[in-house]
């Protein structure tokens, strides 16, 4: 994993705001979204963030680039 | 007693272990605990209150009538923003207290008697505000947190608060006394930090419950028991906000002072500057109470221009905040760099975010800052005037109050306990997930009250729809809205429901001898950096004195002035009408004007016909 478990969990709760207002900042651009859309692209960044996440760097082994406490 | 002067060994959990608080103050423990346990139990009623109406509201679940959502509402806004903070509070300045000053509190059997106290106000108010749950016992207090006239409560209401009150004045006395006594043992030396945020906070809460003391042992209470027949509501409400601006800042200085000193070293790192905190805690001393009428724009009775002056106070308010935002974010930043974090943004990752109690302190954080720019949009004079009493209101107050104080107490709790118990914390992982579910059930609640304060639909109601007129929303509709309030509460509601799991589950835990130094975080430019005049808290209350003098003076004295001191006999609320005389008022306007409209009529037909 790029980052740990626990950092992944923050990172995923930061898009939350991020999909919550997507529809607004669309429609400032005269894009309509409707809220199923809202779901399917807030599930698509998910999955982008995921794979991302647990995609192992540079083919090596798993690293916790997080801070641990 | 820093962290610096622990004993500095290390086991898996990487933090210093050495003396808990409980080994070190085994009497202050047992009172903090109390504290704390007493504002959970606060914390667990509200949060059930809270689910409640916000699910009723959003007529997702309606278990009650409309008429009782008042009586919800009260006990949401007074369990919470009264007794959880304000007993969490005063066990956290105690902590504060008797560990910056590294020595006990004078007389322990006065620190009880001022919990004691605190805690039989609470008891007294509670079972004013749930008796009106049942129609078996004449009692009720559905007058909501903010309790001025012309809604009258039940004098036990009023009674409780006043002595809950006076509790917390008698635990201020007690953090004067110990710091008395620690400076003649002491001589010359600076105010620890914590302690003197302590003592400044305290300062300004005497000043601000100035207010509301009048208010209550004036007017609502001889009110409310019959000795006098009316109040003037503009005067009750002036003085409550008096009270109610300031109170704000007093849920609010205690999570400051946990970012200031907790925070630097839970990131691994020291606070920025001491200094810069002193001034902080001066300028919340200062200007904290000459602002209250910035929550009445929209009364009558008070001239623009005292308004006015409330607005610019308030702006200058903004300062201590900013000046917290950079310092605490520099503090972090060189916490995170000391544990290897590098680049502009990098640096982040490096922090400890699977920590509970820094995610939980962070993210408070985070959504304060988001409060904050709404707060601006309610003190300006003129685009209050777009939000003003509309679901807008709540939404910020729950980023600030509801998430920048709640979470950052929750978050602090689970470094507290650990220290107060000897016992090492359950579920470290729950309390991670209890962090975000909060940090994720704010975005959805705060987001749509927000955005429906905007449409102009209303707070403190439980039917906010108005027949033959529609809220429209400008993205999506008002439907998603109320969604979004409700999943968001739902979410919350889950996330108290871990947090008790976690106090719980660490509270019926073993004694463990892996617990964490207690401390508080050095600071990169310390104590000795600082002017001394910031220790000066004589002329610091002196002059908060004066400016509250030159804010609220001629607004109470033209206030006086206009209504009379006991106002022009107003009946409490609920006001009786008579419904045969308003039928007849009634009929008699309908006569008068189709009277009229046919005179015209006519008027105009014998016009045409001469012309």
């Amino acid at each position: 994993m790029r980052i740990s478990k626990e950092a992944l969990l923050i990172v995923l709760a930061f898009t939350v705001p991020f999909v919550v207002e997507l529809r607004t900042v669309l429609a400032w651009f005269h894009i309509e979204v409707t809220v199923f859309e809202s779901l399917l692209l807030g599930a698509a960044l998910i999955v982008a963030i995921l794979v991302w996440a647990l995609f192992p760097q540079d083919g090596s082994r798993d690293t916790d680039a997080s801070g641990s406490s | 007693m820093s962290d610096a002067t622990v004993n500095d060994t290390t086991k898996t959990t990487g933090e210093p272990l050495g003396e808990a608080y409980l080994d070190k103050f085994p009497a202050e423990a047992k009172v903090v605990r109390s504290a704390l346990y007493s504002s959970f139990l606060m914390l667990a009623l509200g949060g059930l209150f809270g689910v409640i109406q916000t699910l009723h509201r959003t007529d997702f679940l309606r278990i009650m009538e409309s008429e009782t959502y008042y009586t919800v509402l009260t006990a949401h806004g007074v369990f919470l923003v009264i007794a959880f903070t304000i007993f969490f509070l005063v066990g956290v300045f105690t902590w504060g207290v008797t560990t910056s000053l590294d020595r006990g509190v004078e007389d322990i059997r006065f620190t009880w008697v001022w919990l004691g106290t605190m805690s039989a106000g609470a008891v007294m108010s509670a079972v004013a505000i749930l008796a009106g749950f049942t129609d078996s016992i004449d009692m009720s207090a559905d007058v909501l947190f903010t309790f001025y006239a012309p809604m009258q409560a039940h004098p036990l209401f009023y009674i409780g608060l006043t002595v809950f009150v006076v509790g917390t004045w008698l635990a201020g006395a007690d953090w004067f006394r110990s710091w008395w006594a620690w400076k003649k043992e002491n001589p010359g030396e600076r105010i620890p930090l914590p302690t003197f945020m302590v003592l400044t906070t305290m300062i300004m809460w005497y000043v601000a419950t100035i207010g509301v003391a009048t208010a209550i042992l004036a007017f609502l209470l001889p009110w409310s028991l019959g000795l006098i027949d009316s109040v003037n509501p503009t005067l009750t409400r002036t003085l409550f906000w008096f009270f109610g601006h300031p109170v704000v800042y007093f849920w609010l200085m205690p999570a400051y002072m946990m970012w200031y000193v907790l925070l630097p070293k839970i990131s691994g790192g020291k606070l920025f500057s001491d200094p810069l905190a002193r001034v902080v805690f001066v300028l919340f001393l200062l200007l904290s109470t000459p602002v209250g009428i910035h929550h009445q724009y929209l009364d009558p009775g008070i001239s623009e221009g005292f308004k006015f002056i409330a607005m610019t106070n308030t702006m200058f308010l903004l300062l201590p905040s900013l000046l917290t935002a950079f310092t605490v974010v520099a503090s972090m930043e060189h916490g995170a760099r000391q544990r290897g974090g590098t680049g502009r943004i990098g640096w982040l990752k490096a922090l400890p975010w699977r920590d509970p109690v820094f995610a939980g302190m962070a993210l408070a954080g985070l959504m304060f800052a988001a409060g904050g720019f709404s707060g601006m949009i309610n003190a300006g004079m003129n685009i209050n005037y777009l939000v003003h009493n509309t679901l807008w209101v709540p939404g910020h107050f729950h980023l600030t109050v509801g998430t920048a104080v709640a979470l950052t107490f929750m978050a602090a709790t689970y470094w507290f306990l650990p220290q107060l118990t000897g016992k090492k914390l359950w579920g470290r992982s729950v309390a991670l997930v209890q962090v975000v579910l909060w940090f994720i059930g704010m975005t959805f609640m705060t987001n749509a009250m927000h955005r429906a304060g905007l449409l102009g639909i209303p707070r403190r109601t439980a039917e906010p729809q108005y027949d033959g007129f529609e809220f429209e929303a400008g993205v999506g509709s008002v439907a998603e809205l109320d969604a979004q309030i409700a999943l968001g509460s739902i979410f919350l509601t889950l996330s108290l429901v871990l947090f008790f799991a976690v106090v719980i589950g660490t509270a019926l835990g073993s004694r463990s001898d892996d617990i964490p130094a207690n401390g508080y975080a050095e600071a990169l430019s310390g104590p000795e950096d600082s002017p001394k005049i910031l220790d000066n808290l004589k002329l610091w209350f002196g002059l908060a004195v004066v400016l509250v003098i030159i804010a609220y003076t001629f607004p109470l004295l033209s206030i006086i002035e206009r209504g009379g001191l006991f106002g022009p006999d107003i009946t409490a609320f609920p006001q009786s009408i008579d419904i045969v005389s308003m039928a007849w008022v009634t009929a008699e306007q309908y006569a008068v004007d189709a009277f009229t409209s046919a005179s015209e009529a006519t008027q105009a037909a014998i016009n045409g016909v001469l012309r």
